[in-house]
């Protein structure tokens, strides 16, 4: 399923780009709008385009499906662990355990900067999968 | 006030898409307009307190109720989900019965009893 | 006919959610608001309101939205790869 050449030379030479933005709404969560769904919403329509100029056999050598899976549940296996270190350290589940009272020496909004990663990988892996899916029926 | 009735005209819109079409994939399309209007008329609710953005930069007061906005995002994440099953069970009955209307479908499935 | 008879009850719908007025009516002072704006930056240390609240005050609603995604991968999957 290739399409013709302005699809595919453009979406060749925009879809770096539309990563970058991706990556830049999930880092700057905390500090201007965007966030971690946002961010992943993006990301997966990045690697979208290029499964629909060409051809998804082409984007699967490069992100295999298995990979892709493993990355989503991973994600949410660390999504778990943050809350648990929350009830280890004392308090109660998922807190925000960089307060100044509790941990020193660690600004206080790395914990949203890093639930912010967390989730705007398993987002993208998981938007990026579905699409995978139901792309593949078209060559029966 | 204006806005209000046009958020109540969408709603019913979506409503009337989901029973009176034929097609399968015009009754999801109506389903899609149906869950945007809620989510529409929640921000807008949560936005007659104030009149900025809820961004708290240097010497910024009278900002909007962040609260809505909160909760609304998981609710178009969820929206997403539902979409992308509603489609996936469609192109299982497209594959399974060759057409996409539901009274053609009727009538082979009354057909076939 | 049939048409006819969905417009009508549709109108009717519309009718009884207009006439309910609940939403025209002035809100109340909004307490919770006055909360997050003068202590959700320095409780969280981010600007931006709305992701403190989703990832820290309410960080709950999050993961049981992280399950839902879950699932619906696991549905479209489960739909397309089915074996014999």
């Amino acid at each position: 399923m290739r399409e013709s050449e302005i699809v595919d030379m453009i979406s060749r030479k925009l879809s770096p780009y539309i990563l970058l933005f991706a990556l830049y709404l999930i880092s700057y969560g905390h500090l201007s709008p965007g966030g971690g769904f946002q961010g992943g919403v993006v990301l997966a329509s990045g690697v979208i385009l290029l499964c629909l100029a060409r051809g998804e056999g082409f984007v699967k050598r490069k992100l295999p499906p298995k990979a892709l899976s493993l990355v989503e549940t991973g994600m949410f296996f660390i999504f778990i662990l943050m809350g648990l270190a929350g009830l280890l350290i004392g308090g109660y589940f998922l807190e925000n355990f960089f307060l100044p009272g509790k941990i020193e020496k660690v600004p206080t909004e790395s914990f949203i900067f890093f639930l912010n990663l967390v989730i705007g990988l398993k987002v993208g892996a998981g938007i990026t999968l579905i699409c995978f899916y139901i792309l593949k029926q078209e060559e029966t | 006030m204006m806005a209000f009735y046009l958020i109540i005209s969408l709603f019913l819109l979506g409503i009337w898409g989901i029973v009176s079409k034929d097609n399968l994939i015009k009754k999801i399309i109506s389903l899609n307009i149906f869950n945007s209007s809620l989510v529409v008329l929640f921000i807008y609710i949560g936005s007659r307190t104030g009149s900025t953005a809820p961004i708290m930069e240097k010497n910024i007061k009278n900002v909007v109720d962040p609260l809505p906005q909160a909760l609304m995002l998981t609710s178009i994440v969820i929206s997403i989900c539902i979409m992308a099953l509603a489609l996936s069970l469609a192109m299982k009955v497209y594959k399974k019965h060759g057409t996409l209307s539901i009274s053609r479908i009727e009538n082979k499935l009354n057909k076939d009893e | 006919m049939r048409k006819i008879a969905e417009i009508l009850i549709i109108l009717l719908l519309g009718f009884f959610l207009i006439a309910e007025g609940d939403l025209l009516k002035p809100l109340p002072p909004a307490e919770l608001k006055n909360y997050f704006v003068e202590k959700g930056v320095k409780q969280t240390g981010a600007i931006n309101l709305v992701s403190s609240i989703y990832l820290t005050y309410r960080a709950f609603d999050t993961l049981g939205e992280t399950i839902v995604l879950l699932l619906a991968v696991s549905g479209v999957i489960m739909l397309f790869e089915a074996r014999k």
